[in-house]
């Protein structure tokens, strides 16, 4: 287990339903990132086919593996590089049975993925109009350390990552696609959940412009002390990288010890009180 | 919430920049080689072609004054020519009298005293010479519509609202007042009361019976989910004109959305069809 990684955040602004274009995008910032020492590079959410497919999701949906993961699968080969981006994946079992997922591809191939759990269905989001929400919420355990994958609205959802503290995430990635008007609450979530959390916290947003949707980029990795070691530009494409260093870890959770403090009865109650709402 | 006049001051220069990007992000991914759009002379015609050459050069701008003999007004003139000089963007004047006339000759219809008809037709007409100009020269019309008209359906149905982009139609009137000051718009244009001219004194606050400080404000709360006897109380406006405003509101989405048609496909245009705008 390495004690420190470097990781790359690789904000792009996505061609909506071109996957062979965003491929190729993807392809040349894992270049750049490897070129610039990174152990990982993370694409956003949906970085495969863009945001805001609508009605093309059905047709631009794959199978996980499925040839867009085998291409992708080669850059992270010869790269040698872990990759975390966003597709629209859809059921081996039922093609219109589609998930909005997360991937993670190490040098040796397809390590695993999550389906996003919250769907925003509200304002201008529809994602629960075209995918079934996920149910597994597992921690990647990688040569780059713990890892847990969250996506976008999932972040306003504290008990998500508490899960994966729970199951010893030391890293959580957050692939996200979001508006600029939601942006204040992303910059303060990402803090939020690093710290109550005392994990690392990557986050990559879109840039660019979907539908009058503007995403306003901002990518980011905090320190579980809510420290930002680097910050992409707003709303312009960009490609940055910062060191996580895992051995603050420990000084840290000593310093704030949330986990020791957990009270297992408050989720009984916020257990019985939610499906009370 | 309360309702005051700083709800609806905006953060200017990320406003702009929004804006801006809006614009060119569309013109790039359509194609084309600009825009075309209708400058009367007033804030929101001055605002949007003047942010349109902020955002693309004034080369990639061209403006249309389109008068007509019964609303012709010499400052509104005035105002367009100083816009386009001081952004560097091409204005034609076209008049569009005989045009009108030859149409209110041929209608069998036609009758002179009925001036919202009338008046209609004068948008429609100035929205068939915009689709001319950008049909010819490969471009899009940008449209100038801004929130409180559009909310309240104050605009003629497929004439001045009919564009391709609407770059300002997510701000209320007093907020593109605050943004033509902030680029560059004199005070004199971006202060001037709103008038459609569909017909000769035609004011816009006056035919609302509203100022557009107070409208803004009812608009906002309804944006906002607040109740009409909530606004009312804030705005210490009688609940008959809070609710007026808010049927207007409601009563006018016809003219906000593509025609409604008998749901029998499997998939409808203007209900479930739906589609990315631009794909490229």
């Amino acid at each position: 287990m390495p004690k420190k990684i470097d990781v790359a955040l690789a904000q792009m602004d996505c061609r909506v339903g071109d996957k062979k274009h965003n491929i190729e995008v993807m392809k040349r910032n894992a270049k750049e990132a490897r070129e610039k020492g990174a152990d990982l590079v993370v694409f956003p959410e949906l970085s495969l086919t863009g945001y805001l497919t609508r009605d093309l999701t059905y047709e631009l949906a794959e199978t996980i593996p499925g040839p867009s993961v085998t291409s992708l699968e080669k850059i992270a080969r010869s790269e040698k590089l872990h990759m975390i981006f966003g597709m629209l994946e859809h059921s081996d079992k039922a093609r219109a049975i589609i998930y909005n997922t997360a991937v993670l591809l190490g040098p040796e191939g397809l390590i695993g993925k999550y389906r996003k759990m919250q769907l925003p269905t509200h304002s201008v989001f529809e994602e629960k109009r075209y995918f079934r929400q996920g149910y597994q919420l597992p921690v990647f355990e990688t040569d780059i350390g713990k890892i847990g994958l969250t996506i976008c609205y999932d972040i306003f959802f504290p008990e998500i990552f508490r899960l994966l503290k729970l199951q010893g995430a030391e890293l959580i990635v957050c692939i996200s696609a979001s508006p600029a008007v939601r942006r204040k609450f992303f910059e303060i979530f990402t803090a939020a959940r690093a710290m109550e959390n005392t994990v690392f916290l990557a986050y990559t947003n879109l840039v660019g412009l979907e539908d009058g949707l503007q995403f306003w980029g901002g990518s980011r990795v905090v320190t579980p002390s809510g420290h930002i070691i680097v910050q992409a530009k707003y709303d312009e494409e960009d490609l940055v990288t910062g060191e996580v260093d895992y051995g603050d870890l420990q000084r840290i959770e000593t310093f704030v010890p949330t986990l020791r403090d957990l009270r297992p009865e408050f989720f009984d109650l916020l257990k019985n009180r939610t499906e009370n709402l | 919430m309360r309702l005051k006049s700083a709800v609806l001051r905006l953060e200017l220069s990320s406003v702009e920049t929004r804006i801006k990007r809006f614009i060119k992000d569309y013109v790039r991914k359509c194609g084309t080689s600009g825009v075309v759009l209708n400058v009367s002379g007033g804030v929101d015609s001055c605002t949007t072609a003047a942010i349109s050459c902020l955002a693309l050069g004034g080369r990639k701008v061209l403006g249309l004054f389109l008068p007509e003999e019964e609303t012709y007004n010499a400052v509104d003139a005035r105002h367009a020519k100083a816009v386009a000089e001081k952004f560097g963007f091409k204005l034609e004047t076209v008049d569009i009298s005989s045009a009108l006339k030859a149409c209110f000759e041929t209608l069998p219809t036609y009758a002179e005293e009925d001036r919202v008809s009338r008046g209609n037709l004068k948008a429609r007409m100035r929205m068939a010479f915009l689709y001319y100009y950008a049909n010819r020269l490969k471009r899009i019309v940008c449209g100038s519509s801004d929130k409180s008209e559009t909310m309240i359906g104050y605009f003629t149905k497929w004439g001045d609202v009919a564009a391709d982009i609407s770059p300002i139609m997510d701000l209320y009137k007093t907020q593109v007042r605050q943004l033509a000051l902030n680029i560059g718009i004199p005070p004199e244009i971006a202060e001037k009361p709103s008038t459609p001219r569909l017909w000769p004194g035609h004011m816009a606050e006056e035919e609302l019976g509203i100022e557009y400080e107070k409208l803004d404000l009812i608009l906002f709360g309804l944006e906002r989910f607040m109740s009409s006897e909530e606004i009312a109380g804030q705005l210490d406006l009688p609940l008959k004109r809070v609710e007026e405003i808010k049927r207007r509101w409601l009563s006018t989405e016809h003219k906000r959305r593509t025609p409604l048609t008998p749901k029998l496909g499997y998939r409808t245009a203007g209900a479930d069809f739906r589609i990315p705008y631009a794909t490229q």
